[in-house]
């Protein structure tokens, strides 16, 4: 069930009132069950997919345990990471990689006729998966005890607020919480119920309104060129962040209802001065699941031992990005997409040293941001269109002048009400995420005078209730 | 060697890699405390204490460390050895 459906409005309220109600001792069982119910009310077989996860992943924990011999250990971790792996890249990669093959021995004359298999790509499993490696990886490195109890461990992998699109816990934030005895915090699930709101006003009023300009444009790039181009590439780069940032308020802020913190996902990217800063707070826990598990195992490999520390930096940055394209989607589009993004920050690192000192300055902390923004559109381009021609088509017809007439006419012109309302919804985004960097808005609002608390509730809830977009679109990060 | 002269070469390293000759580091020292040691500079910042200190560090403990002292520790350790 998504977060804005009926459903999960009737499947939150209950689920929160059993947990308070029942017993501490019961807690972590009703969390394990209501979350299985969760993942199958997609589709009741996905159940054995995210069990055999847990079950390999728990079993490899409890052998890392008991195995102190170094090779072995490798081999724990090693056959760990290839079963869940391996279950990702069938449901995930198998097409792709087949119609590659395929694509490639015709292109050297080979007839090869490659099976593809009809698979529906089960919700949630990149992000499980990652984080039962991260667990793994975490016992043989010693950072964290093996987990005994089962059913622990299960709702740990589980976790409902988290378990479709993230944050990728770590095992030592997320574990040792479902662990624990709670008490009903009031200020805690009032915040979470803020945090929530905040997350709704993102994805409703900004990434569905937005959406339908953005997809009108990719979807038929012959039909459009120029402005409507520079229009829908822009517009995406705020649609999918507000897209994915408000799933993961949304997230962290239902986990809040039930005692939990989740660690922050955004902390207000747009701001940041280059593409490398950006990373560090754009999806953080990916990019830093990526940094703890593949760069710095890259960079401290033996096979980097022979290079320097710029070479070692420059080729893991790029294959962890490279990496991180490929984990995002089963296409060569989105393996351009990492690279790139690896590519630009490589080109940044030289940059550093005049790049800081710029941000001190005033035109830099303006121009800055902006190249930054520019910088992570463009390379979103990749992202979005629909393969990698369609990428270099749209490049070529950026500058085509004004765009057509008829898009004009059919969005910006007809009507100025939608675009006011865009406009004062992102100023208002702005607002809030400039102010985030200096304090904790949610909580500034919750200490302000009663009457001014309810005027932003109220205020936020009716602009949601009047603004939002229709229908239940998905979120975009459902897909992987 | 001895805690004071660890921390006196850590600190040239800090101040070296952060390009600021005002900085001390002590025990309880964190990435909060100093303003650009994100974790793309953690990288920068362990490598130059690997080459200071003829040490090398493991994932692992790259990974791990929460502040200064950890550090230190680890470096008294493997230097010692």
């Amino acid at each position: 069930m998504l977060f804005n459906s009926i459903a999960f409005a009737f499947f939150l309220p209950i689920v929160f009132a059993l947990y308070w109600i029942v017993p501490q001792k019961y807690r972590t069982i009703l969390i394990l069950v209501a979350s299985y119910y969760f993942y199958m009310s997609w589709n009741v077989k996905y159940v054995f997919l995210i069990l055999f996860v847990t079950v390999v992943s728990y079993i490899s924990g409890r052998l890392l345990e008991k195995e102190k011999r170094e090779k072995q250990r490798k081999g724990i971790v090693a056959g760990n990471a290839v079963l869940c792996l391996g279950l990702l890249f069938f449901f995930k990669y198998f097409n792709f990689f087949s119609e590659s093959v395929t694509a490639a021995f015709r292109s050297f004359g080979i007839p090869w006729d490659g099976i593809t298999l009809k698979l529906i790509l089960p919700v949630g499993i990149s992000f499980y998966t990652l984080q039962t490696i991260a667990y793994v990886i975490d016992v043989s490195r010693e950072n964290c005890k093996a987990e005994r109890s089962f059913v622990d461990y299960a709702a740990f992998v589980s976790f409902f607020p988290q378990l479709v699109a993230g944050p990728i816990e770590r095992t030592e934030n997320l574990l040792p919480q479902i662990k624990s005895e709670k008490h009903f915090d009031y200020d805690q699930a009032t915040y979470g119920l803020k945090l929530m709101a905040w997350g709704f006003y993102k994805k409703l009023v900004i990434a569905d309104v937005l959406s339908p300009y953005v997809d009108r444009t990719f979807e038929v790039l012959p039909a459009h060129k120029g402005v409507d181009y520079l229009i829908a590439m822009i517009f995406f780069a705020i649609q999918v962040y507000c897209d994915f940032s408000g799933y993961s308020d949304i997230a962290i802020g239902t986990a809040k209802l039930f005692g939990i913190d989740l660690m922050k996902n955004f902390d207000s990217p747009y701001l940041e001065t280059s593409i490398t800063r950006l990373w560090g707070k754009w999806h953080i826990s990916l990019s830093s699941w990526f940094r703890d598990y593949l760069y710095l195992p890259l960079v401290y490999s033996k096979a980097g031992e022979k290079l320097s520390v710029k070479m070692r930096h420059s080729i893991s940055m790029v294959i962890t990005f490279l990496a991180s394209g490929l984990w995002h989607g089963a296409g060569w589009n989105f393996i351009v997409w990492g690279g790139l993004q690896g590519l630009v920050q490589v080109l940044e690192k030289p940059l550093e040293k005049p790049m800081r000192r710029a941000r001190k300055k005033t035109a830099g902390k303006l121009l800055l941001p902006v190249y930054t923004f520019v910088m992570f559109a463009l390379i979103l381009v990749f992202f979005r269109a629909q393969n990698i021609s369609d990428a270099f088509y749209f490049f070529r017809h950026l500058f085509d002048g004004f765009g057509t007439k008829d898009y004009w006419i059919n969005t910006i012109a007809l009507w100025p009400l939608p675009f006011a309302v865009i406009l004062f919804s992102l100023l208002v985004l702005t607002v809030f995420d400039i102010a985030s960097q200096k304090t904790d808005v949610i909580r500034w609002i919750s200490a302000r005078k009663w009457y001014v608390r309810y005027l932003f509730y109220i205020g936020l809830l009716m602009f949601i209730m009047l603004f939002k977009a229709s229908g239940e679109a998905e979120f975009v990060y459902f897909q992987f | 060697m001895t805690k004071e002269e660890l921390y006196e070469k850590l600190n040239q390293v800090f101040r070296e890699v952060f390009d600021d000759d005002s900085i001390t580091v002590n025990p309880e020292t964190t990435a909060d405390d100093i303003e650009d040691w994100d974790s793309l500079e953690h990288i920068t910042l362990v490598a130059a204490v690997e080459n200071c200190f003829h040490i090398k560090f493991k994932v692992g403990e790259v990974v791990r460390f929460r502040n200064v002292g950890e550090m230190a520790d680890i470096i008294l350790e493997r230097v010692n050895q």
